[in-house]
């Protein structure tokens, strides 16, 4: 366990890969209608930072966080969590694996609502029927300002309280590597700031990897790299994007991706 | 509108087959109960009329009434000279003596004892004898016999074998001729001897005297006037009817048994369809608020609140009408699965082609239709008073239930609470059985009502020890707690079959722990001789009694007769005893008078029956006999209640008395006391000795005299219980159906525990978890309710039958446990359902 607290709180300067990509294909459907959502993406995240993914819609962003959280299976390549090759797990094996090394932020519904909030924070760690580490969710409770709210249920939060809530779950268990999907997609700019703030110090200054999908702009610039994926591989990276700099890029890659961003992704 | 319900109804037919099924099960027993009662009353009423279709007139000796509980009444034989007289009425072409009783076969040594009577009778050629040759010759000289057909081909009796026919007296018969009856060869259950006639007189020790004298009318004269004038010359005495309704009533008497049987098939089917309510009720609830989303669309698209709710009600009418005519089909097969269960647990009816009438058709789409419909109205004004604004919420909150429902539902559960520990407490004298049946629906309708109010609270409270299951085991509670309607409904429909169910099972228990107590506080017999058909009189032969008492081995043997009376309109049992040796056998303890007076001709009261009439010793109570019309006979004692029920009646007299009102001539029981230094074995043997001549006779220890008096109830409990577990298997059916909607409503929920690293396996403990959650809640509500229930009718029957509340644990805790494993089994489908859905489609659906 001290081992894995010194690797996450490591220094931003060292490169130690926490999860990657390597020629990942992804393939849905049959015949004649089947669509390689990955074709070839080879991707690495550096640990202790925080990595964003943009591309247009249907890029294969969503497809590339669920492949490398060990959420879907993949038609070909290899995708690497440290130094586990998650294509050879199986079904109960990736559940272990998500529970013990993976924390996620969706973009809605992210609580259960039947427990509370101290109690959806504690859920990984309970289900995997571990005991959790009290000082250090007290410490995120206390970052995220969530100390009075520890005992509502999740109908009781307002929407960012609810995200926040389920940011501080997806750490409680000091996970290799979070990933947020759209994690400011249902709040407002000032909620969403708030979040995207919160999860670039917890880069920074705890040192959780952290790979967020978004369509966002404003969110992609709190993050210290960002790559853009375009017809399901990587096209291209930025380090320490400025908004300007991202609108730019994009605009390059797909002139129609700011009206379609708006759409859902499958 | 409509064309919406079928495209719902067929849309969400994998969420409504449940309901389906619910709905077929419960129109099928309906069906079935209908459609077995009827054929078995038309068979019988084909019988009779059979029996009596070439006869326009019986003439027989006048009786008080006819039947009494099912049993005709026997009548005195008429002299042989009313055969001339009526013969010499004008317009009587023909009238013939007829005799009638009953002969138990033997071949080979062997009794035949079929399930029914031993018919013995005169053999009379057509049109006046109903029974027509099928083989060799008519009864001829005093040692010839034809049996039935069927009897002959089941036992291999040929013509020219040699048969023993036991009645009165006793003799060997050659067959010279098989016959069959109408259609059939022969009468259901029975065997039946037909000899000629003064072999028959002789066999049934009637002298000269014949049962009956049937009569046919001159051409074209009509029977009803031919009666009026028969009875005229006839005088006082005589019964002339016509032979229609002779059939009529005899059919009657034995249809009365087969009243009872539908009245508590259909009470059964009720229960079943009332849980199918509940489950149609969810069902549609469930679905509803599934859809409030796409109703809300359509509101706002222009639809009025009226054309929602007649879109969930047509959807339910597709429903209803659907599963009501696939429950008639399954009905009328299931009708010949009942007749087979109801012969198991010893109710025999008549077997034959089965009988659809329209009724039974309308009947059972009504109720099927009906029940659907009336369970979808309260979801379906749900649907139609959804908002259209609530299409643009997320989602909506399930709602409690509404104060005001709350309220009357505290108020009845109260009521009801509070009258059963009132009939508990007060422990009435009288019969109190309405009271606590009002009670009983009062706390049931209550719970119904206040259930979604309380479940919540409920279902955390008692699903406590699941936080030891962990996550999985507190999310399955918090699930049930998170949806109280939907988890109130469910657990009460199976609250209700399990109420049922320890009701019946303790409330026999009880009766049946009071019967061997009395039984054996009050009877000090080593023996008892009791027959082994389960007749209503007894049915024992009265050479046993005679027999018995000679036997050096025996130092008493005392009998007892029954005997039905009228009391005004309601008929009642009494039994006869031998007041002189009674003493010897049993310890009736007298409350006041004494056994001895009953020797003077007068009646004993149990104490109850004496204080709830009025009446003290020294008054007289008039009592209508058969045979001799209304007595008034003077009380002579009053025993007590519990002495009395050991004696199996509210009325005791003395066999003088009894011979003297009553043509019947069988005893119910032979009391046997063992002479002085005469051991058990010994005596036993010498005792069956004499009963090796009586094939339905039977030697019983205390024990076994206790069971034999507590087979009924053993049997209708047996038969009971059986079809009480179809209203189980709805019930369960409902919590699969509830988790299986409810799991498409969490899926989100589900997808995120997945994702954040809920196992399979856990997941499946989650809603197995709650399947057996859901069941436990319904047990503890419906075994509490079922003993509750169970502990007021016994108070209320209080010194009727005087039980003590005996709680069969053994029994209940098999119950428990059969109900548990079954919640575990209803929760198997959804949660490998729950478990197999993909993470990813349901984290992302909405």
């Amino acid at each position: 366990m001290s081992i894995g607290v010194t690797l996450h709180r490591a220094s931003p300067t060292e490169s130690v890969i926490a999860a990657q990509a390597r020629d990942v294909v992804k393939i849905y459907g049959r015949g004649d209608t089947a669509v390689r959502a990955l074709n070839g993406a080879t991707l690495s995240i550096p640990a202790g930072r925080f990595t964003a993914v943009m591309g247009p819609s249907g890029s294969g962003k969503s497809t590339l966080m669920h492949a490398l959280a060990g959420l879907d299976t993949i038609d070909g390549g290899q995708v690497l969590l440290g130094d586990t090759d998650l294509s050879g797990l199986g079904e109960r094996q990736r559940t272990l694996l998500r529970r013990e090394r993976v924390g996620f932020v969706f973009q809605s519904f992210n609580l259960v609502p039947t427990l509370t909030a101290a109690e959806n924070i504690a859920l990984p760690l309970t289900l995997a029927g571990r005991r959790p580490d009290q000082e250090w969710i007290d410490e995120l409770v206390a970052i995220l300002g969530l100390a009075d709210r520890l005992r509502h249920r999740p109908t009781e939060l307002s929407g960012g309280q609810q995200q926040r809530v389920a940011v501080a779950r997806a750490l409680a268990a000091r996970p290799e590597i979070v990933f947020a999907d759209e994690p400011t997609g249902n709040l407002d700019s000032r909620a969403g700031e708030a979040l995207l703030g919160f999860l670039r110090r917890a880069a920074r200054e705890l040192g959780q990897t952290i790979v967020m999908v978004t369509h966002d702009p404003n969110a992609a610039a709190y993050a210290d790299r960002l790559v853009f994926l375009a017809d399901g591989r990587i096209v291209d990276e930025l380090t320490a994007p400025a908004v300007p700099a991202i609108l730019s890029r994009m605009a390059s890659l797909d002139t129609s991706a700011p009206a379609s961003a708006l759409d859902e992704e499958k | 509108m409509w064309r919406l319900a079928l495209r719902n109804a067929l849309a969400h037919r994998a969420r409504l087959a449940l309901t389906l099924i619910a709905v077929i099960l419960g129109v099928t027993f309906v069906t079935g109960s209908l459609v077995l009662t009827d054929t078995s009353q038309r068979l019988l009423d084909d019988q009779f009329r059979t029996a009596s279709a070439g006869v326009d007139l019986v003439v027989r000796d006048a009786a008080a009434f006819d039947s009494a509980m099912g049993v005709e009444v026997e009548r005195d034989p008429l002299p042989s000279v009313a055969v001339d007289r009526i013969g010499a009425v004008p317009g009587v072409a023909a009238a013939r003596p007829v005799v009638r009783g009953s002969g138990l076969l033997r071949t080979d040594g062997k009794a035949i004892v079929p399930s029914g009577p031993s018919l013995l009778m005169s053999w009379e050629p057509a049109p006046i004898g109903a029974f027509t040759l099928r083989a060799g010759r008519p009864p001829a000289a005093d040692d010839e016999v034809v049996i039935d057909a069927a009897t002959a081909g089941g036992h291999h009796i040929d013509v020219g074998d040699t048969i023993t026919i036991q009645a009165e007296s006793t003799a060997r018969l050659r067959v010279v001729g098989l016959a069959g009856f109408g259609g059939s060869p022969g009468l259901p259950d029975s065997t039946v001897g037909l000899v000629d006639l003064p072999t028959a007189q002789r066999l049934l020790g009637l002298g000269d005297g014949v049962t009956e004298v049937a009569v046919i009318a001159a051409d074209g004269l009509d029977p009803q006037r031919l009666q009026d004038r028969v009875a005229t010359a006839l005088g006082t005495g005589y019964a002339v009817t016509t032979g229609r309704d002779i059939a009529a009533s005899s059919a009657e008497a034995a249809k009365t048994q087969v009243g009872y049987l539908q009245l508590m098939l259909l009470a059964l089917a009720a229960a079943a369809l009332l849980v199918g309510a509940f489950l149609i009720a969810n069902t549609f609830s469930i679905v509803i608020t599934q859809r409030t989303r796409e109703l809300a669309v359509l509101r706002a698209a222009g639809a009025t609140g009226g054309q929602v709710l007649r879109s969930v009600l047509g959807e339910a009418l597709l429903v209803g009408i659907a599963a009501s005519i696939a429950g008639v089909g399954l009905g009328v097969a299931a009708a010949a699965g009942l007749r087979g269960l109801t012969g198991a647990f010893g109710i025999t009816l008549p077997d034959g082609s089965l009988i659809v009438e329209p009724r039974t058709v309308i009947v059972a789409l009504a109720i099927g239709i009906g029940v659907t419909v009336t369970s979808a109205i309260g979801p379906a004004r749900r649907a139609a008073s959804v908002a259209p604004v609530e299409a643009m919420r997320r989602s909506s909150a399930p709602a409690a239930g509404g104060r005001g429902r709350t309220v009357i539902g505290s108020l009845a559960t109260v009521l009801g609470v509070a009258g059963l520990a009132a009939v508990i407490a007060v422990r009435p004298s009288a019969g109190m059985i309405a009271p606590v049946g009002a009670a009983a629906l009062s706390v049931i309708v209550g719970l119904v009502l206040l259930g979604p109010a309380v479940a919540p609270a409920l279902a955390r409270f008692i699903g406590r020890p699941l936080d030891l299951a962990g996550v999985p085991g507190r999310l399955a509670r918090e699930s049930a707690a998170r949806s109280p309607r939907r988890t109130s409904a469910t657990a009460l429909s199976l609250a209700v079959g399990l109420a049922l169910i320890s009701f019946m099972t303790v409330l026999a228990t009880s009766v049946k722990a009071s019967i061997a107590q009395s039984y054996k506080e009050v009877i000090s017999a080593d023996y008892v001789i009791e027959s082994a058909r389960n007749e209503m009189l007894g049915g024992l032969s009265h050479h046993v009694h005679h027999h018995v008492s000679e036997l050096p081995e025996v130092a008493v043997a005392s009998r007892l007769r029954y005997g039905h009376w009228k009391d005004g309109q309601a008929t009642r049992a009494l039994t006869a005893v031998d007041p002189v040796t009674l003493p010897r056998v049993a310890s009736p303890h007298m409350v006041a008078g004494s056994l001895d007076a009953l020797s003077g001709g007068g009646v004993i009261l149990a104490e109850s029956v004496a204080r709830q009439r009025h009446l003290s010793v020294g008054d007289s109570l008039p009592m209508t006999f058969s045979r001799t019309g209304t007595q008034r006979l003077p009380i002579v004692g009053l025993v007590l209640d519990r002495d009395a029920h050991a004696l199996s009646t509210d009325y005791l007299i003395s066999l003088e008395t009894f011979s003297k009102n009553y043509r019947e001539h069988v005893d119910a029981s032979v009391f046997v006391k063992i002479a002085p230094g005469v051991g058990a074995a010994v005596a036993k043997k010498a005792i069956n000795g004499v009963l090796a001549d009586h094939p339905t006779a039977q030697l019983r220890d205390q024990a076994a005299a206790v069971a034999g008096r507590t087979l009924m109830i053993d049997q209708v409990l047996g038969m009971v219980t059986a079809l009480l577990t179809l209203t189980i298997l709805i019930a369960l059916m409902g919590i699969t159906n509830t988790l299986a909607l409810s799991i498409i409503e969490r899926t989100r929920e589900i997808g995120l525990l997945r994702a954040v690293g809920m196992t399979a396996r856990q997941l499946r403990w989650m809603i197995r978890g709650e399947a057996v959650f859901i069941t436990v809640l319904a047990i503890i509500l419906g075994v509490g309710m079922g003993i509750a229930f169970a502990a007021g009718t016994v108070a209320a029957l209080g010194s009727t039958i005087d039980a003590p509340l005996v709680l069969p644990v053994g029994r209940l805790l098999a119950v428990v446990a059969v109900a548990v494993v079954a919640g575990l089994l209803a929760g198997l489908l959804p949660a490998r359902r729950a478990a197999k859905l993909d993470v990813l489609t349901a984290v992302a659906a909405t």
